[in-house]
Parts: C-alpha cells; sequence; structure tokens
C-alpha cells in the first residue's frame, strides 16, 4: 500500500500536529486551566530524612480562617506505587518518614498566602531514626532497615548468568576490571509539577488533570487510595511540558490534590515548585558499576561480567524493574555468549528514583562502551573495529531470551565513521582535541506491560462521522515526544487520506481508550501498530462501499490521495466525501477498533524478571563526539556531534532527528555538568541553576543520519527513536577526552575539577617517574 | 496594597488594579488570562516567562507588574494577531523549534527580540540571545535552526 | 518549598532626597533596582522587606558620561545599556565584557551597575528555600548560628558573586554613595568586607549614586570567568586584569577576582612585577599570588581547591594575553581589550 505514487503520510517531515498551539501560547498546560473556584493546595513535607512520625497536629492549621481542608497521613491506608509487586510508598507519610521533602500533611485553602500560614501552623513531631545517604552505608552491617521485610536494605538482588562465563574470560587474550560511578541524574522537565482536582460531591466523582505520561496508572492508583470505584474517575492530560520518565509513575501530589479535593469537596490546584519538583523526581540513581570483560586478540568480546548497585532511594517504585534492565541490556546489542550480571538496588533515606530516559541501560552502557575503548586501546585496535568484532546477526535470540529481528548497528557505524571523517582525524591528533565513539540500543516499548490483565497492550479508536473527519482517539500520552503526530501519519497512510483530515483526542478517560502510556519507547510500535489496525478496518469499511459505488471487486479498489479508484480503470474515481456518504449510509457514522498486543514468544526469557528487556524490536544507535579540552581551566567543550540512529522506518525523519538530537544533548549534560546531591539527605541542587543543564552556549551542533533497518513487526518497519541514543554520549564522551589529553575518567559527570585533578595527578606522576630515572 | 496599573499589552491599553507584590508573571497569567507565558522555575534560573518590556526582552518572574506602568508589554499571544503564525512562529513549529512547547513561548520571545535589533544574526548572536532559556528536548539544535529560517525568510 | 511573594509596599521616589527619606521612614525597607537578585530572595524569605523603594525612576541615578577626567555611570544604569554603549566602549571597555558575562540577557535588560556591584553573597546552603534552610538549622548568613560551609568557624562563608567589581576594581573606580549624611566617594575596594553576612560597608540608609572610573591613558585590560556553563551561572572564579606595558616590560599592573571569597578585591603584591617582562617565571609568581589571596570555601556545588587553582589559572592566561596584545598597535573600534582612552568629553 505504500508503493504508489501517491503523496504519502509517513516518511513526511511532518511538522506536529500540535505545533501551531504550542507557538502561540495557546496551548494549555496542567497550571494554565482556569478554574477560577479552585482551591490551593501546599504540601508540609518532612525536614527529617529518617524518622518515626510521633504526632502531625493540624488543629490550628484547620482553625485558621480560608482552609477548606487539611489531610494527612491518616486521610489514606493505602500505598501506591507503580510496580503491583512492589507498592510501598503513601500519599502522605505513615508511621515514618523517609527522606527529607516527602509529603506529611497537605492544605487547601482560599489562597496560596492562607495555605502556606496554615502549613506554617501544622506541628510535626517527629523521633529521628538513623539515615542513610549513600548504597553502602544502607547495606553496611547494623543498619537500620527502611522497610520491613528488606533487612540489608536490599530491596532486590539480581543474579543472572548465561553461558559459561569462566571459560570465556579463560579464552580472552585481555581481561580488564573496572569501577564506574555515575551521579544520580534527574529529569528537570521544563514543566514544574502541577494537578487539578475537582470533586463532585453530588456524585461522589472525581476528574483529575494532571501532567501524567501514563494517565491510566494515575487513575488506577487514585481508585486505590480514594477508596473509589475506577468508574467514577476521570483522568485528563492537557498538554505536558515534557516528561522523560518523570511522570511514567503516580506521583505523591497528584494523589494528595485528589485527597484534598474530596476533603474540601469541590476544586484544587497544586502547582509545585521547582524544589518540589526535584524532590518529586524519580530520576536516574546514583549508580556503580563494576565491569569486567574479556577480549580476544581481534576484539571479540569472550565474556561479561557486571556488578551494579543503584542507590535507589526511600521507596520502591520503579527500582525492581531499573535493576532488572540494567543486566538485560547487557544484550542485544553485541554478540556476546556469556554474560554474568549482579544487581542490587538499595533503599536509602533520599527522594526515590525511577525511570529516566535510557530506564536501566545508561550507565551500565556507559561502562561497558568505556571499557571497550581501553581494551581495545591496549590490543591496538580501533574503535570501530572492535564494535565491528562483535555486533549481531539479526535474526537472532540472544542468551538472555531476547530476539532481534532487525538491526542496523553495521550501518550506523559505517555512517557515522563516514560523517565525522573519523579515520582521518585520528590519524591527525591535536594537542587537547580528541574523537571518541560509542554505541547505544533501546526497546520498542517493554514486552510485557506491569499490569498483567491480558488485556491488549494498546487499543486506538477510530471515529469517521457525516462530516468527512476522521477522530483517532488514543490513550497514548504526548508528552512532546510527537506521539499523536506519529499516530495520525500511520492512520492517514493506512486510509490513504490527508494527515490534516485526522483530528487526535488522547488521553482523556471519559472518552479515549486506556493505553498503557508513554513510557519504554512504547508508543510508535504499539500504539502505532494499534492505530494501524484501526486504519486498516476503517479503510475495509471504506473500500467496500467504494467497491460497490465502482462496481468493481474490493480487492483491487485502492484509495490515495483521498480518491478511490481502481488501478488503470476507465473510471476517474471517487471523492472521499462520497464514499464517506456511501459508507455512512447504511449504519451511521462508523467506529472502528485496533489494538496490538506483543506476542508471548518475545516476553523474554525464562529467568526470573526475565520479561524486562525483551521488546519486540530494538533500535541501535552509534555515535562520534569530537572535544576540545582546555588543559589549564579542565572545561570539556563538545565541538560536534554525529550520530546514527537506526529507528527502523522513519514515520516522520523531523521528529525522529529531534528526538535523536535531544537524546544526544541530554545525555551530554549527564556527562558533563548534570548531577543531583545531597548533604544529609538535603538536595543542594534542587533548582535549575545548580542542577545544570546545558544552555545553548555550550551546546553542540549534533549531525543526525537516520539508518532504516525496516523492522518485521514495527508499523510500516518502524522502530524506537526517543531514547536508544542517549546511553552512547556519555561513554563517546569519556572516550574523546581520553584521546585529548590520554586520561579515561570513572566517574559521571567530567566536571572541570576532576579535569585539573587528573590533569594535576599525572604531572606529579610523570616527576616522580623522571625522578626515579634520574636516579 | 493594590492600585491602577496602566500598560499596553498586546498592543491593546489596559488598566487593571494590581498588588504592589504581583509580579508581572502573576499578572499576565492571573488577571490579564494570557496562560501562554511559563513559569517554570523559582525565580530567574529557566527563561521559560520571557516577555517584551519596550521591546526589551525581561523575565517577567523577576518583573514587578507595577513597574511595567505606562509601558509595552508582549507576549507569546501578541505575535499571531491576525490568526496566523509569524514567521518566527512559523519557523519554530516548521523546523520542530519547538517539543514539549513548554520553553517555547519564551524562547520566541527572546528570539524576536534579538530579530527586533538584528535581522541577520549570526549564530553567535542566537547563541547569546538565547542563552537564558533553557529547553530540555531539543538540545537546542532545531531552535537555532528556526531562528536562522525565520530570519532568512522575507518579511 | 517557594513561598508566594510576601507582602509589601512598593514607592517610586522620583529623586535621590526622596529615595532616601523614604528608607530613613522606614527601617525594613530596601531599595530596589533591577530586582533580579532581590525578588528571588524574597521568594525564598531570605529578605522581607515591608518596603521595596523603586530607584528605577530617579534620573541622578541613571546615565552614563564622561565628567572631567572620568566616566561617570549612574547606578542604575543596566547591564545590557553597560554592555552596547558607545562611551563605555571608548573609556572602559572591561566593564561591558564583564557584564556580558552576567547571567542571561533577560537578566542583563534588568539588573543594574549598582545592583551588581552590591550584590547579595551567595552559597548552597542560604539561596535555598525557606522550608531547606529551616530543615537544615537556618545559617549564619540569616536566623542561625552555625556557618555550615565551616561550622567550628565564626564567620560566614557565602561568596560575593557579582562579575562587575573586579573589572571597575582594576580601573581604579571609585563609587559615589549618598546616605543621610549627604554623599561620599569611596574607593571601590573599600566598599567590600570580608564577611559573607555583611559584606558590604555601607550604612543602612545609604544609597550608591554612581560608579566613578578615572581615565588611564595606555591601560589594557579584559575580564575571564570560570563557570561550568557557557551562561547563566555566577563566577565560580572571576579575574580581571589591567596592564601597561612598555617596550618589553610591564609598567603596571592591577587584578582583582572575584567568586573566590566573601569580598571582591584586588590582588595585593603584582608592582612587584614592573619593570619585568611576563615570562613563564612571572606567571608562576603571579599564580602563587593569587592561590595565596584566594579564600574559596565549600560555598558551591564546585569544590573550593578548584575555584582556587582555576583562579590562578586564569590570571595567567589574561596577562600573557593582554600583555602580549598591549605590543601590537591598538585596534580600531575598542573592543574589550582596546586601551582605555583619554577622557575627552
Amino acid at each position: 500500500m505504500t508503493g504508489s505514487a501517491r503523496d504519502h503520510a509517513i516518511g513526511r517531515r511532518l511538522p506536529l500536529i500540535d505545533g501551531p498551539e504550542k507557538v502561540t501560547g495557546a496551548a494549555r498546560y496542567t497550571a494554565d486551566i482556569a478554574a477560577p473556584d479552585a482551591l490551593v493546595g501546599r504540601i508540609l513535607r518532612s525536614p527529617h530524612a529518617h524518622a518515626e512520625i510521633v504526632e502531625v497536629d493540624v488543629a490550628a492549621a484547620r482553625a485558621l480562617p480560608g482552609v477548606a481542608a487539611v489531610v494527612t497521613g491518616a486521610d489514606c491506608d493505602q500505598t501506591y506505587g507503580v510496580l503491583p509487586i512492589a507498592m510501598n510508598e503513601y500519599p502522605l507519610a505513615r508511621g515514618r518518614v523517609r527522606y527529607r521533602g516527602e509529603p506529611v500533611a497537605a492544605v487547601a485553602a482560599v489562597d496560596a498566602a492562607t495555605a502556606e500560614r496554615a502549613i506554617g501552623l501544622i506541628r510535626f513531631t517527629a523521633r529521628e531514626l538513623p539515615a542513610y545517604f549513600s548504597a553502602d552505608a544502607a547495606r553496611a552491617p547494623g543498619a537500620t532497615p527502611l522497610h520491613a521485610g528488606s533487612p540489608n536494605n536490599i530491596q532486590r538482588e539480581v543474579h543472572h548468568e548465561f553461558g559459561d562465563v569462566t571459560a570465556g574470560f579463560a579464552a580472552a587474550k585481555l581481561v580488564r576490571e573496572a569501577t564506574y560511578r555515575c551521579a544520580e541524574v534527574t529529569h528537570a522537565h521544563i514543566e514544574p509539577h502541577a494537578a487539578l482536582a475537582r470533586w463532585d460531591g453530588e456524585r461522589g466523582q472525581l476528574t483529575l488533570w494532571t501532567v501524567s505520561q501514563v494517565p491510566y496508572y494515575v487513575h488506577l492508583m487514585l481508585a486505590r487510595c480514594l477508596g473509589v470505584a475506577e468508574s467514577r474517575i476521570r483522568v485528563v492530560k492537557p498538554f505536558v511540558g515534557g516528561g522523560f520518565g518523570a511522570r511514567t509513575e503516580t506521583l505523591n501530589f497528584e494523589l494528595v490534590a485528589a485527597l484534598l479535593a474530596r476533603a474540601a469537596n469541590g476544586a484544587v490546584k497544586v502547582e509545585l515548585s521547582r524544589e518540589e519538583t526535584a524532590l518529586t523526581h524519580r530520576g536516574r540513581p546514583e549508580t556503580e558499576v563494576r565491569l569486567k570483560l574479556g577480549m580476544a586478540e581481534n576484539g571479540r568480546v569472550t565474556a561479561a561480567a557486571c556488578e551494579v548497585v543503584q542507590r535507589g532511594g526511600a521507596y520502591a517504585g520503579y527500582g525492581i524493574v531499573t535493576v532488572l534492565y540494567a543486566g538485560a541490556l547487557l544484550h542485544a546489542i553485541y554478540d556476546i555468549a556469556a554474560v554474568r550480571y549482579d544487581g542490587y538496588r538499595v533503599y536509602t533515606n533520599t527522594p526515590p528514583c525511577g525511570a529516566m530516559r535510557g530506564h536501566g541501560t545508561v550507565n551500565v552502557r556507559h561502562a561497558f562502551e568505556c571499557l571497550m575503548d581501553e581494551m581495545a586501546e591496549a590490543l591496538g585496535l580501533d574503535p570501530f573495529a572492535v564494535r565491528r568484532a562483535n555486533l549481531l546477526a539479526a535474526p537472532c535470540t540472544t542468551p538472555n531470551g531476547a530476539i532481534v529481528n532487525s538491526c542496523g548497528l553495521a550501518e550506523c557505524l559505517d555512517r557515522v565513521e563516514r560523517a565525522s571523517a573519523w579515520r582521518e582525524r585520528r590519524r591527525q591528533p591535536a594537542p587537547g582535541r580528541g574523537l571518541g565513539m560509542a554505541c547505544s540500543h533501546y526497546v520498542s516499548g517493554a514486552a510485557k506491560p506491569v499490569h498483567w490483565t491480558g488485556e491488549p497492550h494498546a487499543v486506538v479508536n477510530l471515529k469517521l462521522d457525516f462530516d468527512g473527519s476522521v477522530t483517532l482517539l488514543t490513550g497514548a500520552a504526548d508528552i512532546g515526544q510527537g506521539s499523536s503526530t506519529v499516530l495520525a501519519q500511520v492512520a492517514a497512510e493506512v486510509l490513504g487520506i490527508a494527515v490534516e483530515r485526522i483530528r487526535v483526542i488522547a488521553n482523556d478517560s471519559a472518552v479515549t481508550p486506556k493505553d498503557n502510556g508513554s513510557y519504554s519507547s512504547r508508543v510508535t510500535f504499539m500504539v502505532g501498530n494499534a492505530a494501524l489496525d484501526a486504519a486498516q478496518k476503517l479503510r475495509r469499511r471504506l473500500i467496500e462501499a467504494a467497491a460497490r459505488l465502482l462496481d468493481a471487486d474490493p480487492a483491487i479498489v485502492e484509495c490515495g490521495d483521498e480518491v478511490f479508484r481502481v488501478p488503470g480503470g476507465q473510471h476517474e474515481g471517487l471523492a472521499f466525501d462520497a464514499v464517506v456518504r456511501a459508507a455512512l449510509g447504511e449504519a451511521g457514522p462508523i467506529t472502528t477498533s485496533g489494538s496490538f498486543t506483543v506476542p508471548v514468544a518475545y516476553q523474554g526469557g525464562k529467568q526470573r524478571g526475565g520479561a524486562v528487556g525483551a521488546t519486540m524490536g530494538y533500535s541501535y544507535a552509534a555515535q562520534v563526539v569530537e572535544v576540545a579540552v582546555d588543559q589549564e581551566t579542565g572545561a570539556i567543550a563538545v565541538e560536534r556531534v554525529w550520530v546514527a540512529h537506526d529507528c527502523g522506518r522513519a514515520l516522520n525523519p523531523l521528529s525522529v532527528e529531534g528526538q535523536v538530537q535531544g537524546s544526544v544533548w541530554m545525555g551530554m549534560g549527564q556527562a558533563l555538568s548534570e548531577e543531583t546531591r545531597y548533604e544529609d539527605g538535603l538536595p543542594l541542587a534542587a533548582n535549575l541553576l545548580d542542577y545544570r543543564v546545558p544552555t545553548i552556549q555550550e551546546s553542540p551542533p549534533i549531525d543526525v543520519q537516520i539508518v532504516e533497518s525496516v523492522d518485521p513487526n514495527g508499523p510500516f518497519g518502524a522502530k524506537e527513536a526517543g531514547e536508544g541514543s542517549l546511553a552512547g554520549f556519555m561513554p563517546a564522551l569519556a572516550n574523546a577526552v581520553a584521546d585529548a589529553i590520554g586520561v579515561r575518567f570513572l566517574e559521571l559527570p567530567i566536571t572541570p575539577d576532576k579535569v585539573l585533578e587528573a590533569l594535576a595527578k599525572r604531572r606529579r606522576e610523570l616527576r616522580l617517574a623522571a625522578a626515579r630515572g634520574a636516579a | 496594597m493594590k492600585s491602577i496599573l496602566r500598560l499596553v499589552l498586546n498592543g491593546r491599553t489596559r488598566e487593571d488594579a494590581v498588588s504592589d507584590r504581583s509580579t508581572l508573571l502573576d499578572y499576565l497569567r492571573a488577571v490579564a488570562g494570557l496562560t501562554g507565558t511559563k513559569q517554570g522555575c523559582d525565580g530567574g534560573e529557566c527563561g521559560a516567562c520571557t516577555v517584551l518590556l519596550d521591546d526589551a526582552p525581561v523575565l517577567a518572574c523577576l518583573t514587578l507588574a507595577r513597574r511595567c506602568e505606562g509601558k509595552r508589554v508582549e507576549t507569546i499571544e501578541g505575535l499571531a494577531p491576525g490568526g496566523r503564525l509569524s514567521r518566527l512562529q512559523r519557523a519554530f513549529h516548521e523546523r520542530l523549534g519547538t517539543q514539549c512547547g513548554f520553553c517555547t513561548p519564551g524562547m520566541i520571545m527572546a528570539s524576536e527580540a534579538l530579530l527586533r535589533r538584528n535581522r541577520n544574526p549570526s549564530d553567535a548572536a542566537i547563541r547569546d540571545a538565547l542563552s537564558g532559556n533553557l529547553c530540555r528536548c531539543t538540545g537546542y539544535v532545531k531552535i537555532i535552526e528556526s531562528v536562522k529560517t525565520s530570519a532568512a525568510a522575507e518579511p | 518549598m517557594t513561598a508566594a511573594m510576601p507582602g509589601f509596599r512598593l514607592v517610586t521616589p522620583r529623586s535621590l532626597a526622596e529615595a532616601l527619606a523614604a528608607r530613613a521612614a522606614d527601617p525594613l525597607a530596601r531599595f530596589l533596582a533591577g530586582g533580579t537578585d532581590l525578588l528571588p530572595a524574597m521568594a525564598r524569605g531570605l529578605v522581607e522587606p515591608e518596603t521595596l523603594i523603586d530607584i528605577g525612576m530617579i534620573a541622578e541615578l541613571a546615565g552614563i558620561a564622561v565628567d572631567g577626567d572620568r566616566l561617570r555611570i549612574g547606578a542604575a544604569t543596566t547591564l545590557a545599556r553597560l554592555q552596547a554603549d558607545a562611551l563605555v566602549a571608548r573609556h572602559a571597555p572591561v566593564l561591558a565584557s564583564a557584564a556580558a558575562t552576567v547571567a542571561g540577557p533577560q537578566h542583563r535588560t534588568a539588573a543594574t551597575v549598582g545592583g551588581n556591584l552590591c550584590l547579595d553573597t551567595r552559597c548552597v546552603f542560604y539561596n535555598q528555600s525557606q522550608w531547606w534552610r529551616r530543615a537544615n538549622g537556618f545559617c549564619l548568613k540569616r536566623e542561625g548560628t552555625v556557618c555550615h560551609v565551616a561550622p567550628t568557624g565564626t564567620r560566614c562563608h557565602a561568596a560575593f558573586s557579582g562579575d562587575l567589581a573586579p573589572a571597575a576594581m582594576v580601573l581604579d573606580a571609585s563609587v559615589e554613595i549618598a546616605g543621610p549624611g549627604g554623599r561620599r566617594i569611596a574607593k571601590l575596594c573599600e566598599l567590600y568586607r570580608d564577611d559573607g553576612a555583611a559584606p558590604l560597608c555601607l550604612g543602612d540608609e545609604e544609597l550608591l549614586v554612581a560608579l566613578h572610573v578615572p581615565a588611564a591613558s595606555g591601560w589594557i585590560a579584559d575580564y575571564a570567568k570560570s563557570r561550568v556553563r557557557g551562561a547563566i551561572d555566577f563566577p565560580l572564579a572571576g579575574v580581571a586584569v589591567a596592564l601597561r606595558r612598555s617596550g618589553d616590560t610591564l609598567a603596571g599592573l592591577r587584578v582583582a577576582l572575584t567568586g573566590t571569597g566573601s569580598r571582591p578585591f584586588r590582588l595585593a603584591g603584582t608592582d612587584a612585577e614592573i619593570g619585568h617582562g611576563v615570562d613563564d617565571a612571572a606567571l608562576e609568581r603571579l599564580d602563587k599570588l593569587v592561590q595565596k589571596q584566594v579564600s574559596p570555601m565549600r560555598s558551591t556545588m564546585t569544590p573550593a581547591h578548584y575555584r582556587r587553582r582555576v583562579a590562578a589559572a586564569l590570571t595567567r592566561r589574561l596577562v600573557r594575553r593582554l600583555f602580549a596584545e598591549a605590543a601590537q598597535p591598538p585596534m580600531r573600534g575598542g573592543g574589550a581589550t582596546a586601551p582605555q582612552s583619554e577622557m575627552k568629553p
């Protein structure tokens, strides 16, 4: 159906269908929703890192004129959490507080000043407990457990071994081990968190507008925590100002807004400050990666052994999945027969971590690509040659049971090697300048959803009505990545109509079908396939109607450019509107529903946790980073980046470029400047001055090459584009710095102070060596 | 304390009672109902609230509303008066200078301030002009392209 | 939690006398210039004035003019104006180059010369919300008794973080100050003291009126700033250097630093270099001088030892570069490093 010479909706550099709203200020984000009657909600947060709650006395706050409601942990005894097997967090703390900033009580009042005054009147008394701010401290013998059932503060251990690792190391020409430390980083979406809750006391119903990436999860947790039937809840996602994983889980403020609205019997708007948004962060955990690789003379990796320790923060959140991903995504990028993984997710008295772009893979990939580079150098091999020596041959099944059907990594390597003029440049080293490269990959949607209900993984509804418009209804959350646009393109392509004829309505649970939401880069692949299915069903109805009008066999009728015709036939063709009238004439407006489910075969290996990291389509990326290192100030300037990303068929190359650039650049922030840091559990960088998101000044040109290894299962062959190239940046940068100044950094971010320190250390060592040589 | 504020907002003269402590951001969003101007931080760190005050870019969150007395304030809503996108807006739309869109109004207003001073800015001038505006989606690559495209387009 | 902006009264005097009278009448009043530092501080509860005295409408505080053998820059002059002003470009380009490094363009539209010179000191334990500071037991700079940077000490180590001060110091600038007792002129260096909690030698009722920059024929100057990002950030260290060259030797050398302690200061001992050339040994001596005299503490996310090292590195680099440039014929158009010319009103 894509073979004819008509205008195609896919493969087009189509601007976002909701772009005009965004560039005119017409787009309404949660905080922008007019609710003149809404009360202002504010949250009292724990000053203690770890303490038994003695008393939360709200009498004075309640008595303050203008206060409509005060809620505490006593108002909700239900836990919540993203994983049904690990829900251990309350919307408002009960019994204990476990991190500084944890919500303890909340107030709804007529205005912000009154709400803040009321917060100040709440007397919170607690008895301090020992608090742990590092994974090591929390795991030390004798440490007080944060949670019952986790005596060593280890939330989850993972031990997986595939192939004969010992034999693999024995067969290696070179075995090296190194430990890499990656600081905790956070999403820093520019829109602060916000929610508007409206309780209808007459009907006992709740409507919540929120910044979620997965409104469905919010819906489930609202029902659970409020004890209200799911049918009495409506969740709406307005425009969302970025997510990057932060808003995948239901977050406490969403539940608090609802609790307040019910208590106040009205509407409550909760807008978090930047500081509170940072506290509610669910970022990428501080991670220690101890990695050992064996390498043959030709660069083949003979075995890998990897130990990962993640400082998970105070609650379970996504932790189990994160630590499983870190092990699973050691696989499916290279052909490695022997892999051992030991992962530890540790509870600490810091805000809970969660999913962040490249969930689970990023820090492990960093370690892997850095060590590979170092070993390549030791063996006198080119970094590209080492990657090429380990390529997967798709289709294949990995040792941990993942199926790889398409892999364009070889072409990615070729493209960036050429684009960056790698060979020529590496032959002409310049002082303080360097080139480095690395590869990365990611899933196109987690193959098994966390709520295993048996329902389809994605559903899209299409409605065709008398006006000839096609309405696409989806629960997939467009958070700026352009998911609504790509779904419209898929439907338009199938139907042979203009994209402009399609109106996308997303994320209003009263109207749109349930969707598992926007995480793990699942929307293009899974929801795209559901849109494809729905559109094919609608197309069939239209083709049948057209065939009747044309007196032709439906099998030979085609539709393109909104005209139905028989190819090679005499008839000039039927206009879309005419066919719509005919199709609707029988039964009125047509609604079709399409769905998609990942077959069980793709849901991973049999090992415990084997579903995590499994997907129907892996994306691949390779990148080259060029740096200039100022050896007097230690400043690293990224001069240029060349990246090639295999996203299968690029449904919208403009969007793919934007996603890849954004991913690479976000990796740059983690590599160079971003770091949350805690002082006894208080966040030092809960603002956009000290949490150093790169500015436009130091952000480099990023040259994107799209590689299209058409995937047999993706919609029109598409795979993911929004996460896979992030993980390659940090190692490519570290490798470039090593090329420039001969120092291999084991800690992220590589800030100027670390660079100067390392250079000074090297000078001392050289002096010492020279002195020894002289003696 | 409240007093009457008179200003020209997006070309229209307005009079409103505002309190001394109202920032221009409070005024725009809560009094004038223009929610295109965003708050992204706790004060002066992100640039999302950039508007034009007598053609110069300012942070609405750090500007007291009353200090705008008698001045011209322009927001993102004032750039497309005929219901058609300005060429700068069109460039941001067509070149994907916007993804989630939250920094976009501030980014466009900072770009607008630049283009009014300099019709043909270099890359360096664009970087300077937008150096107070954080974006978390684009890596800025397509933002720079958007401004350049707009500058190159015929008026 | 960021609080709603606290209540205050805004008054807008039209003359300096009115402004001073308003200040004298209200001990809890504060002068408001650009507001880019004061307003976020108020939102965090760091300052709680009952009255803000808007000094933006006072003619005497505005404007840049040559006045005899000096350049007079009104305290309410914005940094954007300073960057673009022709007189500044001709007579004191280092001020423009320092101004250009402050925050982002939107800040510079509003922020003023006086505000940047009188910028409050900064610290990771201080520039936080009320909730944060209370959870941390507050600090010596406000509401508390301990400096978390150096808990055993008795003073506050918040760092002065203005970029203009060192640039003005190497021009040997003075400040004109008005107060209830009339006008006084002080050397800019004397405006500061080494106490993060009370960094300014300025009476509560005094107001900075103008910066005076003397003519300095034959000097060449520039400013260099260390920060992690290319914009927005305050200096981890900032260095201004002015020098005069005579043949192959230095005829004058002034160095001033910011961001490395609670006050900006002129580096002592640079006169020893006069009469010498700028070779590796001289740069090494300067490096040592800087490292000895700066006093960075743990007041930023970036470690103190780095700020010390980079301050020295920037000094070396700037002296080396300016000394080389001083040998060239002056550039036309007056870039940041063009020699200062005689004042010609």
